[in-house]
């Protein structure tokens, strides 16, 4: 019996993996422009595919090119969040002290209330800017929901038992209470990172979009946008192009994981 | 999970509505307080010194001290965030630095821009997604349900400025149907509201469509509704009587998240479209510097962010109250 391929998993897998390969394949075949060369030229013009943007870079090569900081800036955002999230979700769900544990919860519940992009909007206004800080303020604002996920699966009740018979064979606190319940935790952690990456995605182009990320001068997808927005109605393919890559990007991922997460959900 | 029996007189009652409130507006009030701390500690308190950030490398020193000395930065941090405080408290959250105008002013000329877009927007929203939300959740698993959820699950990922240029390029600039953007100043006519508000739209439809989903699905799927059909209830009152009833209440939340989300799209949106609300106001502030202004902007948000996660709150608890009991 041959099983029909799944429509969504196909359409997701289709939008997310033409942006993914031009951001991690592009760098190593995308044409540039010698310096000088002439701004704004038409697609198909002195030897370029998609013309040039306003500072003469050709359109291909920065679509190629600009791929590689949104991927990299998400995976660092994630990363860090990862990494400060987990200790302090596991912290709080090792502590006896049950203050200790409402205290660090209403602190990190501060940061919801904050839009994310507001974050990165503040830090730019005081020249916090750039990839240490795009990662950072990126990294922050995810930690409400990753402390409060973490803090759930380390205390959930099947690990009770299991912690129980540690602490009576003996076993190191550190063990019983951190590096057992941060295990039990990975599969919830690995299914939220899924969902996790387009919202990272999202605040970290809107950023740049916004003209608080990277330097005017990067062919990151959302800063070339801004850069050329004044160019929108005589070269219009300077925006669509990374434009429409940013779309399929947090489009197909989203379709792809969401379908990838709940593939049950129909029967 | 362990429970014990309450000591006499002390039997758990479900809190009251005034207590409950009370409770909600409490902890709404520390977390503007938290926030209030947040936004002067990110754009007064953390080290190197804002005058110079501001003027940029240009500046002369005595420049960099005559608008150290404008800020307050020369005094120590708790007496000028408890200057800060008292100005937002009293109505006076200070002067624009570039162009002088009170704090208060510039927001409050701002808000009814943006008001009148993310209404327009919620008109939009509210009704499509009870539209698909339902369709798709009445049918589960059929070919409707899964292209409803295929594009609202697309939709909803989609960032704001990505999706806006996209529909800019086709309906503006291929196709002339609509203006591309408002031009900076005041509005020109209805059409130049049409793209802001599809693509604030397109973003938030797709959120709420899938909760209404949800909740249609597991309300059609329990007991009495399966027991009031087979009673044979027509399916128009069923839907309007027991589902709907049944399968909002939750939806309440992702309402609110809906419009804290219009909100912080409006941001990008009044950018890419030049609409002289107040995402926009915040994008100029942050990018001249005007940090009296950021810090205006940015409590703002914030303030926005917490009165209506506390308003949903008050409604589904109106709404469900025993759910609330239970907590």
């Amino acid at each position: 019996m041959t099983r029909r391929p799944d429509a969504t998993l196909v359409v997701g897998s289709l939008l997310a993996g033409i942006p993914l390969l031009a951001a991690l394949v592009g760098p190593l075949v995308a044409p540039q422009t010698p310096p000088g060369t002439t701004p704004l030229l038409p697609p198909g013009t002195e030897g370029t595919v998609l013309g040039t943007d306003v500072y003469g870079r050709d359109v291909l090569g920065l679509a190629l090119t600009g791929g590689l900081s949104v991927v990299g800036l998400t995976v660092g955002a994630l990363a860090l969040a990862y990494a400060v999230g987990t200790p302090l979700g596991l912290l709080l769900a090792a502590t006896r002290r049950r203050w200790l544990d409402t205290a660090g919860l209403r602190l990190v519940d501060v940061a919801l209330v904050l839009p994310p992009l507001l974050v990165l909007l503040v830090l730019a206004a005081t020249g916090r800017r750039g990839v240490l800080w795009l990662i950072v303020g990126a990294a922050f604002v995810q930690l409400p929901a990753l402390v409060r996920l973490v803090r759930s699966a380390a205390r959930a009740p099947g690990r009770l038992a299991v912690q129980e018979a540690q602490i009576q064979a003996g076993e190191p606190w550190w063990r019983s209470h951190l590096l057992e319940p941060a295990r039990a935790a990975v599969g919830a952690l690995a299914v939220d990172a899924g969902t996790r990456v387009v919202l990272v995605v999202t605040v970290l182009t809107s950023a740049n979009f916004l003209g608080a990320g990277l330097e005017p001068t990067s062919p990151d997808w959302g800063v070339v946008i801004q850069q050329n927005g004044d160019s929108l109605f005589l070269a219009p393919e300077t925006l669509v192009v990374p434009a429409v890559l940013v779309v399929a990007l947090c489009a197909g991922t989203n379709l792809l994981t969401d379908r990838l997460l709940d593939r049950r959900e129909y029967v | 999970m362990t429970t014990t029996a309450p000591a006499p007189g002390t039997v758990d009652r479900p809190r009251t509505l005034p207590r409950r409130l009370v409770g909600r507006v409490a902890v709404a009030a520390g977390q503007l307080v938290a926030v209030s701390v947040i936004v002067f500690a990110l754009t007064a308190a953390l080290p190197g010194d804002t005058a110079e950030v501001v003027l940029g490398q240009q500046a002369t020193p005595e420049q960099v001290a005559a608008l150290r000395a404008q800020l307050g930065l020369d005094r120590p941090v708790l007496l000028r965030f408890a200057d800060w405080v008292g100005g937002v408290l009293t109505g006076d959250p200070g002067r624009s630095l570039v162009t002088g105008v009170p704090v208060a002013d510039e927001l409050a000329g701002r808000l009814a821009s943006t008001a009148s877009v993310a209404g327009l927007a919620l008109l939009v929203i509210v009704p499509v997604a009870l539209a698909a939300g339902v369709t798709a959740g009445r049918r589960p698993g059929s070919v409707t349900d899964r292209v409803i959820t295929a594009v609202a699950t697309a939709g909803q990922a989609i960032p704001e400025f990505a999706s806006g240029l996209v529909l800019v390029a086709v309906f503006a600039v291929t196709l002339g149907w609509l203006p591309a953007t408002a031009g900076g100043g005041s509005f020109t006519g209805p059409a130049v509201l049409v793209l802001p508000v599809v693509v604030l739209a397109l973003n938030q439809v797709g959120r709420l469509a899938r909760q209404i989903r949800i909740g249609v699905v597991e309300t059609e799927r329990a007991e009495y509704v399966v027991h009031l059909r087979r009673l044979g209830m027509g399916e128009r009152t069923l839907l309007l009587r027991h589902v709907l009833p049944g399968a909002l209440p939750p939806t309440v939340q992702q309402l609110a998240r809906v419009v804290d989300g219009l909100l912080g799209g409006v941001v990008v949106v009044e950018a890419l479209f030049a609409l002289p609300g107040v995402g926009a106001g915040f994008v100029e502030a942050v990018q001249g510097r005007d940090l009296p202004l950021v810090q205006g902007y940015a409590l703002l948000f914030a303030t926005t962010t917490v009165v209506v996660n506390l308003l949903a709150d008050l409604v589904s608890d109106r709404l469900a109250p025993h759910r609330e009991a239970l907590r």
